[in-house]
């Protein structure tokens, strides 16, 4: 049988599992993470409160429920020889395909003088916070009650959503009452959003900034709208801007800076003021934190750089015979959801026709795994992890998730255990 | 009764659940599935039921594999007076676009002459149900409701 690995259980690697299974019929596909939770980004990197977003994982978890394919978590792809890790070729040892579905985690920072200063955070690692993912959940930033996000595309609209929200828009989320509290505690009353763009090029789509107008205590301001002159009449994006309540005695004041290039972060202990340059002008915003939404970055450079550096076609994901890289990976980070759908397809297309060439192998996918490692968690963990979140869940909200991997892990492995945040 | 279950999805959701409706629907009747993007709008069956799900994507657009479909009647222009459809839609009310998909989908139809049996019905992702809990009785609402319909042609 052909044993195919993906590594990442996010949307891209689970879409390409479903173009695989009807791509190569009779193949047996297993789906690795490093956490022993599946779905990546719809878990980690969707808005707590999109559950219609959401919604996709009930789409993935038929993979593991019904189409035979496996889960295998708490496994991680590192180097050589590094302890409780599973190496690129031991992994390909075991598996005749192998396919990178890692996504692209990391911040890109901002290249800016400031930008190490406490107060400066990456949108991602605020998301990650906000929907309680391991690495993140832990440490609760310091607001403060003037906010400036650099960038203006989806991910900072949904900072800037989640940061103006009062508590009662939280209800039918999952996000945590301690985050929903802390936000409130804050007493967030400026919010600055800037880019580089002007407004009709803006990297937001136009039903992000619809959907802020249903938020009544926000009132919203411009600078730069000329950068867009008389040439957008029918712009949607000036459209969906044209529609925002403009900002009067508002709880919170939402200031859009288009034309605004940003150039250095000062403060002493922590961020205090914000610099752009403005047609030439400087503008300087002073605040308590400086979001950073530019784009996504791989948190394993090396490997990515070196793999794309050889691949045979990087834009389909074809790296080498038997090894392939899907979605934000492969492609870097553009694109939606269902736009990595769509390049699934083509890329479970192509695998299709590389196996009609490798030569016959007899390996043993998941039971070397199982002979090489300790501690790897199955599907049936999740569903464990899974009804322990729904069990514990609190008024208003879909989900209580844990947020300690120790304690996913003593879930996943059926073991009793005793925190007190997934007790009901 | 044959029953003609098209599909226009974006996410992939819709063409799932169009396959758990093919499932429930298959042993009564005659069915035959097909993506509205692999779909030629003028070669659709008078003597089938067009059982039609559509998401909605963007700011109230259509779906990506029911774009071509939509271009494709337009730009020809296609007669649809012989075909009867119901149709089924699948939105996010976060959004205030929820639901334009399909409505533009069952405008356009109409537009062409298709006759739309009984409302259309739509499903809410934000609502926390599950979308086949509504576009069952749906299915078997107006299959009921076109029964006569067809029987009388």
């Amino acid at each position: 049988m052909i044993q195919i690995a993906i590594v990442g259980a996010g949307p891209s690697g689970c879409y390409l599992a479903q173009a695989l299974l009807k791509a190569v019929p009779g193949a047996h596909i297993d789906i690795l993470d490093r956490l022993p939770v599946p779905f990546g980004l719809v878990r980690y990197g969707v808005a707590p409160d999109h559950q219609g977003t959401k919604a996709v994982a009930r789409q993935f978890a038929r993979l593991f429920e019904k189409q035979g394919v496996g889960f295998i978590g708490n496994v991680t792809l590192g180097q050589e020889g590094e302890g409780g890790t599973l190496s690129l070729s031991e992994l390909q040892s075991a598996y005749d395909v192998v396919v990178l579905a890692l996504g692209l985690p990391k911040d890109r920072a901002l290249p800016l003088p400031g930008a190490a200063l406490p107060g400066v955070i990456g949108a991602g690692q605020l998301t990650r916070h906000w929907n309680d993912h391991p690495d993140d959940s832990a440490s609760l930033p310091d607001l403060g009650r003037r906010v400036v996000i650099v960038g203006q595309g989806n991910v900072a609209i949904d900072v800037l959503r989640i940061l103006a929200k009062r508590a009662e828009h939280f209800d039918g989320s999952d996000l945590a009452h301690r985050h929903s509290d802390h936000i409130a505690a804050a007493g967030i009353e400026s919010i600055d959003i800037l880019g580089r763009s002007p407004a009709h090029e803006a990297k937001f789509d136009p039903v992000m900034v619809k959907e802020l107008a249903k938020l009544p205590h926000m009132g919203f301001a411009f600078e730069g709208l000329a950068h867009s002159g008389a040439a957008s009449q029918d712009d949607a994006r000036l459209e969906a801007l044209a529609n925002l309540p403009a900002a009067a005695d508002h709880d919170i004041r939402v200031t859009f800076h288009f034309g605004a290039t940003p150039t250095r972060l000062t403060g002493t202990d922590r961020v205090s003021a914000a610099q752009f340059d403005c047609d030439g002008a400087e503008l300087s915003l002073p605040c308590d934190t400086v979001v950073s939404a530019i784009g996504f970055e791989t948190h394993v450079p090396g490997l990515r750089d070196d793999l794309l550096a050889g691949a045979e076609d990087a834009a389909l994901g074809v790296l080498r015979p038997g090894l392939y890289a899907a979605g934000w990976f492969a492609r870097g980070p553009r694109g939606t959801i269902p736009e990595n759908r769509q390049a699934a397809q083509a890329l479970a297309a192509r695998i299709a026709q590389d196996l009609g060439t490798l030569p016959k192998t007899s390996k043993t996918g998941a039971a070397a795994l199982a002979a090489r490692l300790s501690g790897l968690t199955d599907y049936a963990g999740w569903q464990r992890i899974d009804a322990a979140e729904l069990a514990a869940c609190d008024a208003g909200r879909v989900r209580a998730k844990v947020a300690d991997l120790t304690d996913m892990l003593t879930l996943a492995a059926g073991r009793a255990q005793d925190h007190p945040e997934t007790e009901t | 009764m044959k029953i003609a279950l098209l599909y226009g999805t974006e996410t992939g959701t819709t063409e799932m659940l169009c396959e758990d409706l093919e499932g429930h629907l298959g042993g009564d009747h005659e069915v035959e599935m097909a993506d509205l993007g692999d779909t030629d709008p003028t070669s659709l069956d008078g003597d089938s039921l067009h059982l039609i799900l559509c998401s909605t994507y963007g700011d109230g657009e259509l779906p990506a594999t029911a774009q071509p479909f939509a271009q494709a009647l337009i730009d020809a222009g296609a007669d649809l007076s012989g075909i009867r459809f119901a149709i089924f839609g699948l939105g996010d009310s976060t959004y205030e676009t929820f639901n334009e998909g399909s409505q533009k989908l069952a405008e356009l139809l109409v537009k062409h002459g298709a006759k739309q049996v009984g409302d259309r019905t739509t499903y809410d992702a934000m609502s926390g149900d599950m979308p086949e809990d509504s576009a069952f009785p749906w299915a078997e609402e107006r299959i009921a409701e076109a029964e006569p319909l067809f029987a009388a042609s």
